[in-house]
């Protein structure tokens, strides 16, 4: 019977001083996939390895329960990395089964990530699957199982928003300012003193179109320090903000203790070019804008708070959508466990099936050889033969069926039963999957 | 048999109208979200199967009456609806903004209310205007008005999109609107466009004076000075965005009183004015 479980620890349960010890380089993944195969009875075998997480995926199929094959990964982890048993209970999380399929479909859905919704997750577990399978350590049912866990992310991904909205402030100025233009292309973004969150601003900016970026400093060999970094214009600050003229974007963040863009100079200016939009944002505490240029005609302002409350509202929303996403990998995982049990009971149920049927045909054989019938007597005993088969198999794999079906985990039990009771000879590989 | 076409059409109208403005009022944060995908593309199909029915609808009620039907302020509501659904669906297939329909389908649907109303008022047209000239004076400046029903819509749409900006709040949920510079970029064609049709009908209306004999024709019509106002308010529109940069906020403001001087010239003048273009 083939059993799934997963080991793992995640920034949820553990420190980063435990995790990275945990940590599998990727020169290791490929020996220590081999060695968990060889040294240990796993047959099948996948590592997650990034800097939030360290998970390994199993299936063992030659124990009788799910907590000796989760003790060998224990005792794997112990043994690899040489740490005490002790704290590996501590620190980690082990799940069997239906909790193995849940949770790492929940992880590649990115609902167990730090930012829910977070895109990297997809990649690295599909890195791991790959790095897995070139190293021969994913079978069938992992494979499936990996397979399904990826559908089950885009799935999610696309039914719910829980990968919409920035949570970033720097994302979160881009967002805003594609609302304001009808293109980035060819817009122009000035940045009044420099900092890092401004800098990372315009570098996202540019990276979605933005063309030009002016550099305003009091010091002008900050100015072009900076602007050398953008390929920018560099300019001396000049208390007269002529150079706003042409800039479709501001972002502020000087240490002035009072307002530097005023609301009377700026409307000036917006007349200036022509009410184009100007889209400024003031990240600097003391602010360097007034807040009543957002009165001003095509002036759109944003401080360091209202980017923040962008910022929480769209992570509230993305943890309401996780509630529904929850859902659906309950359902998914539920729908896959069952196929899985499904179709780990065929190869028994088939093996039993062929077995009653050669020993009945044997036995058919015996008879009409020894004794002399017509065609219509043989026929008759052939046929009460496959139907007393019939009948002596009906409950049985009624009941199997039901076990599997009602998710009962006795079921596992059942097939071993009926695999020692009968001796089956049957293909653990399922390669008939 | 035709008016059982036409009540199907106002029935398709109505559920298109319902449909696209439930896709916008539906909020991202609501259970319901998930339904919206579902709602847009039934607005859509909605829109565009009824566009069908109602261009079968005028087809064949030009078929019976024997000339383009455009006798009274009450039957050409059908192919004032017929123009706006038409050029919505020429914007949608430029532009792929379906949210235009949210606000220019109830003004189709309600044009289309008032045409199945007074359907039954068709006057009887005079003989010597029963010609090409009807088709193309009429046309023209039906399509012209579509175009700026679909400004004001654009109009309404920079607005909408506008307050939320600048209240800061749900960042999610105007992701259905454009934004700004598009929705006043597009407002601001659509403009042009309607300025451009208005201007070619009224020159085709002034032409067919010339040779109108037998009906008697007087420059100083209500419906003609109100059709100059509109045409004017529209230009100027354009000059000061051209000259003095009124865009945004302003020009949405600008298509909104020009669709007021639409309605009025389309409706008012002939409901309180008298004008020999109502034929009464």
């Amino acid at each position: 019977m083939n059993q799934i479980v997963s080991i793992g620890t995640s920034h949820h349960v553990a420190p980063i001083e435990f995790r990275e010890k945990l940590a599998f380089s990727e020169a290791q993944l490929t020996e220590s996939l081999q060695h968990l195969r060889e040294s240990y009875q796993i047959h099948e075998a996948i590592i997650l390895s990034t800097c939030n997480r360290v998970e390994v995926y199993a299936v063992a199929n030659s124990v009788r329960t799910a907590d000796t094959a989760a003790k060998m990964l224990v005792e794997f982890l112990a043994h690899y990395h040489r740490i005490g048993v002790e704290s590996l209970k501590k620190w980690t999380y082990l799940h069997h089964n239906l909790e193995t399929i849940q949770h790492l479909f929940r992880v590649t859905a990115s609902l167990d990530s730090m930012v829910v919704g977070e895109s990297q997750i997809l990649g690295q577990v599909k890195a791991a699957f790959d790095t897995s399978r070139e190293a021969g350590g994913a079978g069938t049912i992992l494979n499936r199982l990996f397979t399904k866990a990826f559908s089950v992310g885009k799935r999610i991904r696309s039914e719910t928003t829980i990968a919409a909205g920035a949570v970033s402030i720097s994302y979160a100025a881009v967002e805003l300012a594609k609302k304001i233009f009808n293109t980035l292309e060819g817009k122009t973004v000035a940045i009044v003193g420099a900092g890092e969150m401004s800098e990372l601003t315009a570098k996202h900016l540019v990276a979605n179109g933005v063309s030009n970026v002016i550099v305003a400093n009091r010091t002008y060999e900050r100015a072009v320090k900076v602007a050398e970094k953008f390929n920018g214009t560099p300019i001396a600050y000049d208390s007269d903000l002529g150079f706003l003229v042409d800039a479709d974007i501001v972002i502020s963040s000087t240490d002035a203790p009072d307002y530097l863009i005023k609301r009377h100079p700026l409307a000036n200016i917006m007349r200036k070019r022509r009410h184009r939009y100007m889209f400024l944002i003031d990240i600097a505490v003391p602010r360097d804008i007034e807040p009543d240029v957002s009165k001003i005609d095509h002036a759109f302002l944003y401080n360091i708070d209202d980017l923040e409350a962008v910022v929480a509202s769209n992570l509230k929303d993305r943890q309401q959508e996780a509630t529904r996403a929850e859902q659906i990998v309950a359902e998914e995982a539920k729908r896959f466990y069952d196929q899985l049990q499904v179709f780990q009971v065929n190869p028994t149920i088939k093996a039993l099936h062929q077995q009653f049927r050669e020993i009945a045909d044997t036995e058919l054989q015996a008879c009409f050889y020894k004794a002399t019938l017509s065609d219509e007597q043989e026929e008759a005993i052939a046929s009460m033969t496959q139907a007393i088969v019939k009948k002596l198999l009906h409950h049985p794999m009624q009941n199997l069926r039901y076990a599997v079906n009602d998710g009962d985990a006795d079921h596992g039990q059942y097939i071993q039963a009926l695999q020692e009771l009968f001796a089956l000879d049957v293909n653990d590989d399922n390669s008939d999957m | 048999m035709i008016n059982f076409l036409f009540l199907v059409t106002l029935l398709i109208y109505l559920a298109a109208s319902i449909f696209q403005t439930l896709s916008l009022a539906i909020s991202n944060r609501s259970e319901a979200a998930i339904l919206r995908p579902t709602i847009e593309r039934v607005a859509f199909w909605g829109t565009s199967i009824g566009f069908a029915f109602l261009t079968l609808f005028i087809a064949l009620w030009w078929l019976t009456q024997g000339h383009f039907p455009m006798t009274h302020w009450t039957d050409s509501t059908a192919f004032f609806a017929w123009a706006i659904t038409l050029i919505y669906l020429i914007i949608v297939r430029l532009t792929h903004l379906r949210t235009l329909g949210s606000f220019v389908m109830p003004v189709a649907f309600i044009a289309i209310l008032i045409s199945y109303s007074f359907a039954t008022h068709t006057a009887a047209l005079p003989e010597p205007l029963q010609n090409y000239w009807l088709l193309a004076h009429t046309s023209l400046i039906f399509l012209g008005y579509a175009a700026f029903i679909a400004a004001f819509g654009f109009g309404l749409m920079y607005l909408i999109a506008e307050r939320k900006i600048r209240k800061k709040t749900d960042t999610l949920l105007d992701n259905l609107l454009p934004s700004l510079g598009v929705s006043d970029e597009l407002g601001y064609r659509c403009t042009i466009l309607g300025v451009i049709l208005l201007t070619m009908g009224v020159i085709v209306g002034s032409l067919w004076t010339q040779y109108i004999r037998d009906v008697p024709w007087r420059w100083l019509d209500a419906k003609v000075i109100s059709t100059l106002m509109t045409w004017f308010i529209y230009v100027l529109q354009i000059g000061l965005r051209q000259f003095w940069g009124w865009r945004g906020r302003r020009a949405a403001y600008a298509a909104i009183i020009g669709f007021v001087a639409v309605l009025c010239t389309y409706v008012g003048v002939d409901l309180f004015l008298d004008s020999m273009h109502t034929y009464r």
